[in-house]
């Protein structure tokens, strides 16, 4: 079985998803339309083989990052004397490929065909819920809960869907490109 | 007059205990915690809490630029730091569209693979420990020794090399380097029978080891296991086979395979893969070819907007970089899919059922690095 066998038969049964527009390099790459196809077609693609989920994870559009989210600032002068002068943080403006969404990206393997396939699907980041996958690849378990910790992506039907990574005090998720810090104790 | 049957279970009702492993537990390797609820011997539950080593390092690649990066990824798997450099670069490298050139390739191999025996040594020596042989760490580590000598001699660094850089390696390696490793080679290769005496085949660590924690094919398939762990339960899925790249097609190896896929099965997938290593050394030292050790890369590097995904075969297992450019000198997003995270998942699973000794030993032999888990 070929690649394109796989997704011949994939948009043959939803016809609305297509070839990624923005593809990782060398590697076929599916866009979804809507999040409700996640699941039917992760199924359809673990029936054909695809039985590894090597890797989960998203993508904030909503860039470029606040600077507010770091604890330090970028290059600070350390010859000046008095450390660096607070550099004013540069103008709001769209980064690359802005919008107000989210991508979740997921890599399936087919182990004995040596395939591998790119999934993405879109969703606004005010709504960031995704149907959990826990129930087809169990390795999606704690790879979920890592893009909840820092995307805050809320998948629904984990059964246990909590903070992973970051420190139980810490507040909003560290890679959504808005993210503040919060100081803390732990700040110097 | 018909005995009794003894029933499996003691009938004496015991009261459930909460037992903290770590995360300050010298067999945890690291500072993982593993909460678990056990009854007698027995574990009914367990679960892992990890976190204590996060240092968020995709979020700091985001304000860095793409070669203070590699600097980061030496932190992820800090016993195989070669092999992250490597991921990196060629995740990169992917984006930026430049290939290495030969004689860095077959530098890169060399490197990785070097560094492949050096982590599996950590596993031989600290996993005798965890089971009660304190002698093979010291054998162990005389050898690992003698690797980090090799590395200062090449990249001037013991740990943390920063030595594969975007399009090759930091500098040519000296004569002496080719020479000092045949050496090695030639040193090391009668040690590994050495271990399987002392180890491998020592009986009590065969009884605490063999069908303990077992795994099926499609159990550990589910789970996303991969590296050593994945191939003790008999699945031929290693990248360096799969998709290779550094040349790695050239060199004369076979994929290690366990059977049952329990822990001695697990243990001894490394001990069998730092022979194929020796091998690929060989043959890459053999023929090594003469040429430049770095592509043309920009003095500033800024990929084309775009997404690429590069993995390599990390001696924990399939190290995967998916990396997000939007044109500037920092990656817009850098995901690390971190062998030791998504190993570490199954033992929530894994654990119960087991007695509380055995889950030392399957901790063991899962091999994790905690600043790979935690990133």
């Amino acid at each position: 079985m070929s690649i394109e066998e796989v997704i011949a038969r994939l948009f043959s049964k939803f016809p609305a998803s297509e070839k990624s527009a923005a593809p990782v390099k060398d590697y076929a790459t599916i866009q979804l339309r809507s999040r409700e196809d996640l699941l039917p077609v992760l199924s359809l693609l673990k029936e054909q083989g695809f039985a590894y989920l090597d890797m989960l994870s998203a993508v904030d559009w909503k860039g470029p990052v606040l600077m507010e989210g770091y604890v330090r600032e970028m290059n600070p002068n350390a010859l000046q004397p008095g450390g660096a002068a607070a550099r004013p943080a540069p103008a709001p403006a769209p980064g690359f490929a802005y919008r107000d969404e989210m991508t979740a990206v997921y890599l399936l393997s087919n182990l004995p065909d040596r395939l591998k396939v790119f999934l993405k699907v879109d969703f606004p980041r005010s709504d960031a819920v995704l149907p959990s996958a826990v129930g087809l690849f169990k390795s999606a378990d704690w790879q979920e809960r890592e893009a909840y910790d820092l995307f805050g992506i809320a998948f629904e039907g984990h059964p246990n869907l909590k903070k992973i990574l970051t420190a139980q005090f810490l507040e909003g998720h560290p890679l959504r490109k808005d993210y503040a810090h919060v100081r803390d104790r732990f700040d110097a | 007059m018909s005995v009794p049957q003894a029933p499996s279970r003691s009938p004496m009702k015991t009261d459930q205990l909460f037992v903290n492993l770590g995360p300050q537990h010298p067999s945890t390797h690291g500072v993982l915690r593993v909460g678990l609820t056990i009854e007698g011997e027995l574990i009914v539950k367990a679960e892992p809490d990890i976190g204590y080593l996060h240092r968020g390092t995709e979020k700091l690649c985001e304000i860095r630029t793409y070669p203070q990066c590699i600097v980061l990824s030496d932190r992820w798997d800090y016993c195989s730091a070669m092999t992250n450099n490597l991921a990196y670069c060629l995740a990169v490298e992917r984006l930026l569209g430049v290939r290495a050139p030969e004689r860095a390739d077959a530098l890169r191999v060399v490197h990785c693979e070097l560094n492949r025996i050096a982590s599996h040594l950590i596993l031989v020596g600290t996993y005798g420990i965890d089971i009660g042989a304190f002698t093979p760490f010291l054998y162990a580590f005389r050898e690992r020794e003698m690797i980090l000598d090799l590395f200062e001699m090449s990249s001037g660094a013991r740990l943390t090399y920063n030595y594969i850089r975007l399009g090759g390696v930091m500098r040519d390696v000296t004569k002496e380097f080719a020479e000092k490793t045949r050496e090695f080679l030639a040193y090391f290769k009668p040690r590994i029978d050495e271990y399987d005496e002392l180890l491998s085949y020592n009986p009590i660590f065969l009884d605490r080891t063999k069908g303990v924690g077992a795994l099926s094919a499609k159990r550990a398939v589910e789970w996303g296991l991969s590296g050593p762990n994945l191939r003790a339960s008999g699945v031929a899925y290693d990248v360096r086979k799969w998709e290779p790249q550094c040349g790695y097609e050239k060199y004369p190896f076979k994929i290690v395979l366990g059977k049952n896929g329990d822990c001695f099965d697990r243990y001894h997938c490394r001990v069998r893969e730092m022979r194929e290593a020796v091998k690929i050394i060989e043959a890459a030292l053999d023929g090594l070819p003469e040429g430049p050790v770095m592509a043309k890369v920009p003095k500033v590097v800024k990929p084309a907007p775009g997404e690429a995904y590069a993995h390599v075969e990390g001696a924990r297992g399939d190290l995967g970089i998916y990396a997000v450019s939007d044109g500037t000198a920092c990656p817009y997003r850098l995901h690390v899919r971190a062998p030791s995270f998504v190993n570490l998942a199954i033992l929530q699973e894994l654990f119960v059922g087991q007695k509380l000794a055995d889950a030392i030993a399957i901790l063991g032999s899962f091999d994790i690095v905690l600043g790979e888990v935690d990133r």
